[in-house]
């Protein structure tokens, strides 16, 4: 399982487990799983998914992703969820 | 002596003057629970984004980047312009708050003067902006829109284009005065440099995870950089709003104590004087009635 937070300026907006997360990065999406190498990436605008087709979603724009150690944190200025 | 009728009038009004300070103290009680809650909300954002700087800047790359650069001082050829912003509130009666933060940001203007910078104020809230413009200072800009909910838009929009004038070597630092604040009762004024950006020092020891960087350290810190100027900016809003509604509280409160003492004295007053007064009265028909009777 990945530990994954979102992170805005204003508030944590997501802490809990999930079994996959796929980030909008700058340059195309990239999908994350456990046991991920350690990874420090630039996001773009779109959608940040986690946890498969049920699992929560939210618009991100801007801002990085940190993978270390299954540990996964979304840090952007601008998130709300999304459907 | 003052007379029955006068001390009346004064308890009254000291009454209604304690029921007004005692509204303000519970308004200011609770809008203090939510400005601090929105600084606990703002803490795992700036800690992160500091880690990951600290992880991403080596000092070999560091230089490269103008935000985290020491310009030269100005009479070694660097950028004559210093920017303070002073964060003061909107709204007075919150006892020593904004005289506080302004004497700050006067000490502030002095140091940096004296070390030959060209001092130019950017005003955040009505109390600061009064003051300097009473002693005939002018504003390199002047906002009175940010109210009690800041948001990192009003960062953003006081902090980019010093950013901007910053990279491009037109300022040479950037101070801001804020209230700290470390707890309800303790949030005294600070002076926050804002520019050039004090590379965070790494936070956990020894080996830096060896990351898949995409893109590469510096387009990342391109990013980044700006992001953690803009947090530092909203997280001085936050916190002196915090700041400000504990030190109205607090003064809210002596006010009310005070007005609850100055009750008790006037009441006590008013009662000897009233009996005092029957007395008299009761003596004076026992007095002619026994010389009706004489």
């Amino acid at each position: 399982m990945l530990k994954v937070s979102v992170i805005s300026p204003e508030a944590v907006l997501f802490q809990g487990e999930t079994e996959s997360v796929i980030a909008p990065a700058y340059d195309g999406e990239i999908g994350i799983l456990t046991g991920h190498a350690p990874l420090m990436a630039l996001l773009g605008d779109g959608e940040l998914r986690l946890g498969g087709g049920s699992g929560r979603r939210f618009n991100v724009s801007g801002g990085f992703m940190q993978v270390l150690n299954n540990d996964v944190r979304i840090v952007t200025e601008k998130a709300t969820a999304a459907g | 002596m003052a007379t029955n009728r006068a001390l009346k009038g004064r308890i009254r009004s000291i009454n209604n003057t304690r029921k007004i300070t005692r509204t303000m103290e519970l308004v200011a009680t609770s809008k203090l629970k939510r400005a601090q809650d929105r600084v606990t909300a703002a803490r795992p954002f700036a800690q992160a984004l500091t880690e990951v700087i600290a992880d991403l800047a080596t000092p070999d790359l560091a230089s490269q980047f103008p935000l985290l650069r020491t310009p030269a001082k100005p009479r070694d050829g660097g950028p004559a312009a210093a920017v303070v912003i002073l964060i003061t509130s909107n709204r007075g009666l919150a006892g020593g708050f904004n005289s506080n933060l302004i004497k700050e940001a006067r000490r502030r203007i002095d140091v940096l003067t004296a070390e030959g910078y060209h001092v130019d104020l950017i005003g955040v809230g009505k109390k600061g902006i009064g003051f300097f413009r009473y002693i005939g200072r002018k504003f390199r800009s002047e906002r009175t829109d940010i109210g009690d909910r800041p948001t990192p838009d009003h960062a953003a929009s006081v902090v980019d284009d010093l950013t901007k004038d910053f990279a491009e070597g037109r300022i040479g630092v950037v101070d801001l005065v804020q209230s700290k604040f470390i707890s309800v009762l303790n949030s005294p004024p600070t002076t926050v440099r804002v520019l050039p950006i004090a590379a965070p020092a790494k936070a956990r020891g020894g080996m830096r995870p060896d990351y898949i960087l995409s893109p590469d350290a510096a387009t990342l810190l391109d990013a980044l950089l700006p992001l953690y100027v803009r947090n530092t900016m909203y997280r001085g809003l936050v916190e002196t709003v915090a700041a400000e509604q504990a030190a109205r509280r607090t003064a809210m409160k002596n006010a009310t104590d005070n007005a609850g003492d100055l009750l008790e004295a006037l009441k006590r007053t008013y009662n000897r004087q009233r009996q005092a007064q029957i007395t008299q009265e009761i003596a004076e028909i026992v007095g002619g009635a026994s010389a009706l009777q004489g």
